[in-house]
């Protein structure tokens, strides 16, 4: 890289994370606004501890990621290999092309829609409504993630198990699983991720009773700014990264592991 | 295969301990039992050390949501799958509820706190003989100016703002209502006005307006006011009196030809599940000291007579915020004008904000 490259690069960064970390910066002020930093205090922190509506709104959170997380990753590792094995190119292509639909079109629309099924059907908005809209726009991500790693897969491998005697089952549970690990765990934690700061379409189809952070960030902001906001989305923001960092360990693995069948 | 198995088993186990954790923390903060009682008010809006009184007093336990415009608000209780059980809407949107049928009639023995209102506040026409609401706070339409920057000039009429010095000064609230109803006030025409002649009267009177304004602006309108960026702005009482705390420069005013006055209810939804719970909380809310500790908090005008008593003597004889008894002739709550009507005046709303400069 030239020197006005890697310049060009650090502004950019720079300009990415500087509200970020402007934000973090005044979570450990010891006053009252965001413009007068009085000393450091750990003061918010310790507010958002004790507040424990606030701690039962995080659990939630995390509950609903995992869950919603690991019902998607199912699902969509089962959708992959449905697109995978589908004889037709066009049909292939076809069950692509509805797939990314769902990613590219907008979150407000999926909200509102999943509100008029949900309330046409009868289910409660709470947290069952909140999971299954999760789980549901999740899929097609966990998707997306597999699927390269089934297509990079030789088919002689598949051949070869077949070959040496292996029911489909064995191929399955053998071959192919194995082979795709390393995107079903990228596609876990990417649902994972979606799921946590989800707020469009949360939003729409809560009820009472039932919140999650980011909805609650936004009402907490409403109110006017307070900062344990900052304190609560510096932690929400560590949270995400310690994913990342986790998700680069876990593709980094599989580099190593190199290419073809793992050994055991 | 046994690697992700694994994997998962985890994540259900954890989940699973996650939930537990949750429900117990539920139950030990008493949000699951059965004596609970949801309010659903606008952000900001209630005094919490009241609610704490309240739970004491009661052994109910309050769950306290919010929310951040009438429309949110009625679509929630409207779409069901909600349990609230007391609910804070303005005048016009309980009108509408009361006609969508969202409303459960207050039983008036439960509530013998009532007569602490004001007589002046009761039996309006948009819920007569109070069957469905309760008042909770009051205000009116008004001019907020800032005397820094306006250092010699007086402003007590709504005409003070088609002065030509004040070109580029003004800042107006989007609303239809608001902004016709400062023309048809201009011109000593009533707010709830219908002759076609009048508004369209009123409308070219906007329009001679349009050089002083600088800009129609939504909820930004306070930090605009409170960082001067224009001196002058067309506001509610309630946000006046906030933004007035931020900057000492800023001063309001009810103008003399008379305003809009609105009121914030207390009503009880049809999605209501502790009705018994939700007519104490009102009654509560009613009690003249309770009234008095959360008008201190949150700075709008009291309905409650009562209430008064215990304020202090300085915010009670503030005229801006508690208008005389002439200028309180003069005010008017909107009246629900009808479909045809109202798209009248968002109609004759659009031009204006369209007529060129």
């Amino acid at each position: 890289m030239t020197p006005w490259a890697k310049l060009f690069l650090v502004i950019i960064f720079l300009i990415l994370y500087a509200p970020i970390f402007f934000l973090i910066f005044y979570s450990f002020n010891s006053g009252e606004t965001m413009y007068d930093f009085e000393s450091f205090s750990l003061k918010w922190y310790k507010e958002l501890f004790h507040d424990t509506r606030l701690l039962i709104i995080v659990l939630n959170t995390i509950v609903l990621a995992l869950l919603a997380a690991l019902f998607s990753t199912i699902i969509g590792v089962l959708g992959a290999l449905a697109i995978y094995m589908a004889k037709r190119r066009q049909t292939k292509n076809l069950l692509l092309s509805f797939n990314n639909v769902l990613i590219v079109s907008p979150d407000v629309i999926i909200g509102a829609s999943f509100l008029i099924l949900f309330t046409m059907a009868g289910i409660k908005l709470g947290f069952s409504s909140v999971l299954l809209s999760h789980i549901a726009f999740s899929i097609p991500i966990v998707v997306l993630m597999v699927l390269p790693k089934l297509s990079e897969m030789s088919p002689s491998l598949i051949d070869a198990a077949r070959d040496l005697g292996a029911s489909s089952w064995n191929v399955m549970s053998k071959v192919i699983i194995p082979y795709i690990s390393s995107g079903i765990f990228a596609g876990f934690f990417m649902a994972l991720t979606y799921s946590l700061d989800d707020f469009a379409v949360t939003f729409f189809v809560t009820g009472n009773g039932f919140s999650t952070l980011s909805v609650e960030i936004y009402s907490l902001a409403r109110r006017g700014i307070s900062l344990n906001i900052n304190a609560l989305s510096a932690i929400l923001f560590l949270f995400t990264m310690l994913l990342v960092v986790i998700y680069y360990f876990i593709t980094q693995r599989t580099k190593l592991n190199g290419m073809g069948v793992r050994k055991r | 295969m046994n690697k992700i198995l694994r994997f998962f088993l985890i994540i259900v186990v954890s989940s699973g301990i996650l939930l537990y954790a949750i429900s117990s923390l539920n139950t030990s903060q008493g949000y699951s039992g059965g004596n609970t009682l949801t309010v659903y008010n606008w952000g900001d809006y209630i005094d919490e050390d009241l609610i704490a009184q309240f739970e004491k007093e009661t052994g109910i336990k309050v769950i306290y949501e919010t929310f951040d415009s009438n429309e949110a608000m009625m679509t929630k209780i409207q779409q069901g799958g909600t349990n609230y059980d007391v609910a804070v809407p303005s005048e016009y949107t309980i009108e509408k509820m009361i006609q969508a049928n969202l409303l459960i009639p207050l039983d008036h023995s439960k509530l013998p706190n009532l007569k602490n209102i004001d007589q002046r506040f009761m039996d309006l026409s948009f819920d007569p003989k109070n069957k469905y609401s309760v008042p909770y706070f009051w205000g009116t339409v008004g001019i907020v100016y800032n005397r820094k920057l306006l250092p010699d000039k007086e402003i007590t009429s709504w005409n003070d703002l088609w002065n030509p010095d004040l070109k580029n000064q003004i800042l107006l609230i989007d609303g239809a209502r608001e902004v016709m109803g400062m023309g048809l006030n201009s011109l000593g025409y009533s707010l709830n006005d219908t002759n076609k002649k009048h508004l369209a009267e009123a409308k070219e009177k906007l329009d001679l307006l349009t050089p002083n304004v600088k800009a129609i602006v939504g909820d930004e309108i306070k930090m605009l006011m409170a960082n001067e960026e224009a001196s002058i702005g067309l506001v509610w009482s309630g946000d006046a009196s906030e933004i007035m705390s931020e900057n000492e420069d800023l001063d309001y005013v009810v103008p003399k030809e008379g305003s809009n006055l609105w009121f914030d209810n207390m009503v009880i939804p049809k999605t209501a599940k502790n009705v018994e719970g939700a007519h104490q909380f009102i009654n509560f809310m009613l009690n003249a000291k309770v009234a008095a500790k959360n008008t201190d908090y949150v700075g709008y005008s009291t309905p409650n007579k009562q209430a008064l008593k215990y304020l202090d003597e300085e915010v009670v004889n503030d005229e801006r915020f508690y208008p005389s008894p002439e200028l309180t002739k003069k005010l008017e709550v909107y009246e629900n004008l009808g479909k045809r009507n109202l798209s009248l005046y968002n109609e004759l709303f659009l031009q204006f904000k369209m007529h060129p400069k």
